[in-house]
């Protein structure tokens, strides 16, 4: 009796989170699956035919989505190891700071409270031929740059704003962890005179590596997600410089309608994604298991 | 006790951090700074440090977020966000935390089942199945409305997901007791467990209208009529229009980043655990 109206209840409470789910998760993704195995137009849905493979041989040989693809890539290698190496240093700096420790977690934290439409906004008005950045520039005696405007540049710039941007959080999430450190391994190892490199070397980073592993894969998804940014200021170009994985499946998706070319790409983006994710959660496994076994024998 | 030598570098550390800080403002002091000057006056300055510094408060100071407020519909798209900030928080609390406290707290079929399928939906990113959202969407006819923009949105695995580890914590014996009271479960919820769980709704609220407020995807891809275009979205029209120019563009984006410092300063401890909570639990 106790156990059907529980059944009952349950169902009850979850079901409005599960209708919703139905409708706009588990449809969806199941649909995406099976449209990337068709040639799918949403404009004729009538003609829609089995093409099995066919979806993924077009967009490897289609030269748009490999250019999407590889710039991608180019933006995940330029991101990745500039906000996780810059934000690890700034939370070791503020660390040490013992005077405005909370000015300048306030500063480097401000790009994170503005938005990606606001910052591409920003950066529009200072990257333009004459603007702030180009008049520093030749004030200093170097030529002016096209930055977003020229296709060599127009990506490393909007990496270098999307690390801006991001560096703060991440640095947030390093000092959360540098104070979590034991104090008594630092004052065992002054006992042992340390030298700072050493203490670092031997002690912060150990400590810090889990938190090292989450920061590198979760900037890697944020960067290979990227769109806001070359909509808003480039629109993909000049020459589809700045065109990205997701710009790709965002155009041919709902300006093309060409659904099962896009479920295609949608599923390549998923499994990069769940990929990453997948070797986070492996390489941070093992000090899970340790937490596990401190709790255990805390009980 | 401290040396001399270990004073000097602490001291040198600060000057280096503090230049280092305002190289990495620029570009924000830039824009406060210019967005109360008229164009003519944000060329000519360009040349010199006066760049950096707001000019003297005098006639026309406000000119350019006076031209914002009352020449675009600037305020309509801030009222706009703010209303589908409610909706999503309002109906997010409701769904998300009855699902949470269902996969908490009551025995029903396949619950652990639910969990594990809710923990790998926390995987797929939204741009995976936001082409298929958008055809959904559009052909229900519900382009350009707000249940359009809204629907898709409220449920949400990260929140279910929150509030069940936290409602797992709550006391069993309230529940029994409440029971016995003949009170129904629904009202329970919202009587007793909602008010025992603050700090989870306020994250949750706080992290939805963040959302809400900084999403740009989804309602570009929803919203084409300006009358119900959301804060971002609003901001890409009036920078967009000839007519706007350099000094509006730099008051519209201060403007639409203040709610979020609003937010940001009321709820900064929330905000910072709950990000440094994100490195922990999953790091």
């Amino acid at each position: 009796m106790k156990n059907k109206s529980n059944s009952i209840l349950g169902m009850a409470f979850f079901g409005p989170a599960l209708v919703l789910m139905t409708i706009f998760l588990f449809i969806p993704m199941i649909l995406t699956l099976i449209y990337s195995f068709t040639d799918y137009f949403a404009l004729n849905p009538k003609l829609t035919h089995f093409v099995g493979l066919e979806n993924f041989s077009t967009i490897f040989k289609d030269e748009l989505f490999t250019t999407a693809f590889l710039n991608t890539v180019k933006f995940v290698l330029i991101i990745v190891p500039l906000q996780t190496l810059g934000a690890l240093g700034l939370a070791l700096l503020i660390n040490k700071v013992t005077v405005c420790k909370r000015y300048f977690k306030v500063a480097f934290f401000i790009p994170v409270v503005m938005s990606l439409a606001v910052v591409s906004n920003l950066w529009m008005q200072i990257y333009s031929p004459e603007g702030i950045l180009n008049t520093i520039l030749t004030k200093f005696g170097f030529d002016a740059q096209p930055f977003i405007y020229g296709a060599n540049q127009a990506l490393p710039s909007i990496a270098f704003m999307s690390v801006w941007q991001g560096v703060g959080y991440q640095m947030i999430i390093f000092l959360g962890g540098l104070q979590a450190i034991n104090p008594a391994l630092y004052e065992a190892a002054e006992m042992d005179h340390a030298s700072a490199w050493s203490k670092f070397k031997n002690i912060t980073l150990p400590e810090l590596k889990p938190l090292c592993v989450f920061v590198f894969i979760t900037v890697t998804i944020g960067a290979f997600r990227m769109i806001v940014q070359p909509m808003v200021m480039t629109g993909g170009g000049p020459s589809h410089s700045t065109y990205t994985i997701v710009y790709d499946i965002y155009e041919t998706g709902t300006v093309n309608w060409e659904i099962g070319l896009a479920s295609a790409m949608a599923i390549v983006f998923t499994v990069f994604v769940v990929i990453l994710t997948i070797i986070q959660t492996i390489l941070t496994k093992d000090k899970e298991d340790k937490h596990e076994n401190k709790k255990a024998k805390n009980l | 006790m401290k040396t001399k030598k270990q004073k000097i570098f602490n001291g040198i550390l600060v000057a280096v951090m503090l230049v280092m800080s305002l190289f990495f403002l620029f570009p924000v002091i830039w824009m406060l700074a210019n967005s109360f000057k008229p164009d003519s006056a944000i060329t000519a300055d360009m040349n010199s440090a006066k760049a950096f510094i707001p000019p003297v408060p005098g006639e026309g100071f406000f000119d350019n977020y006076k031209a914002i407020l009352f020449n675009t519909k600037f305020i309509k798209y801030m009222l706009n966000t703010l209303f589908y900030a409610a909706i999503l928080i309002v109906s997010g609390i409701i769904v998300n935390g009855l699902a949470g406290y269902a996969l908490a707290k009551i025995k029903f079929p396949f619950r652990e089942r639910w969990i594990a399928i809710i923990m790998m939906l926390m995987i797929i990113p939204t741009e995976t199945i936001i082409t298929i959202n958008f055809m959904f969407v559009s052909k229900m006819g519900l382009l350009n409305t707000v249940f359009g923009y809204v629907l898709p949105m409220i449920v949400n695995p990260f929140n279910i997901f929150l509030f069940r580890q936290v409602f797992v914590s709550l006391p069993d014996d309230v529940w029994e007791a409440a029971q016995l009271d003949y009170c129904s479960p629904v009202k329970y919820f919202f009587t007793m467990v909602l008010p025992m769980s603050k700090t989870v709704v306020a994250t949750v609220s706080v992290f939805t209208f963040l959302n809400v407020w900084n999403d740009y995807l989804w309602p570009s891809l929803v919203f084409t009529s300006s009358d119900l275009l959301t804060a971002q979205i609003g901001l890409n029209s009036i920078t967009a229009n000839e007519n706007t120019t350099m000094g509006q563009t730099l008051a519209v984006i201060t403007l639409i980043t203040i709610p979020v410092i609003i937010i940001y300063s009321l709820f900064s401890k929330q905000i910072v655990e709950g990000v440094v909570s994100t490195g922990s639990k999953e790091g």
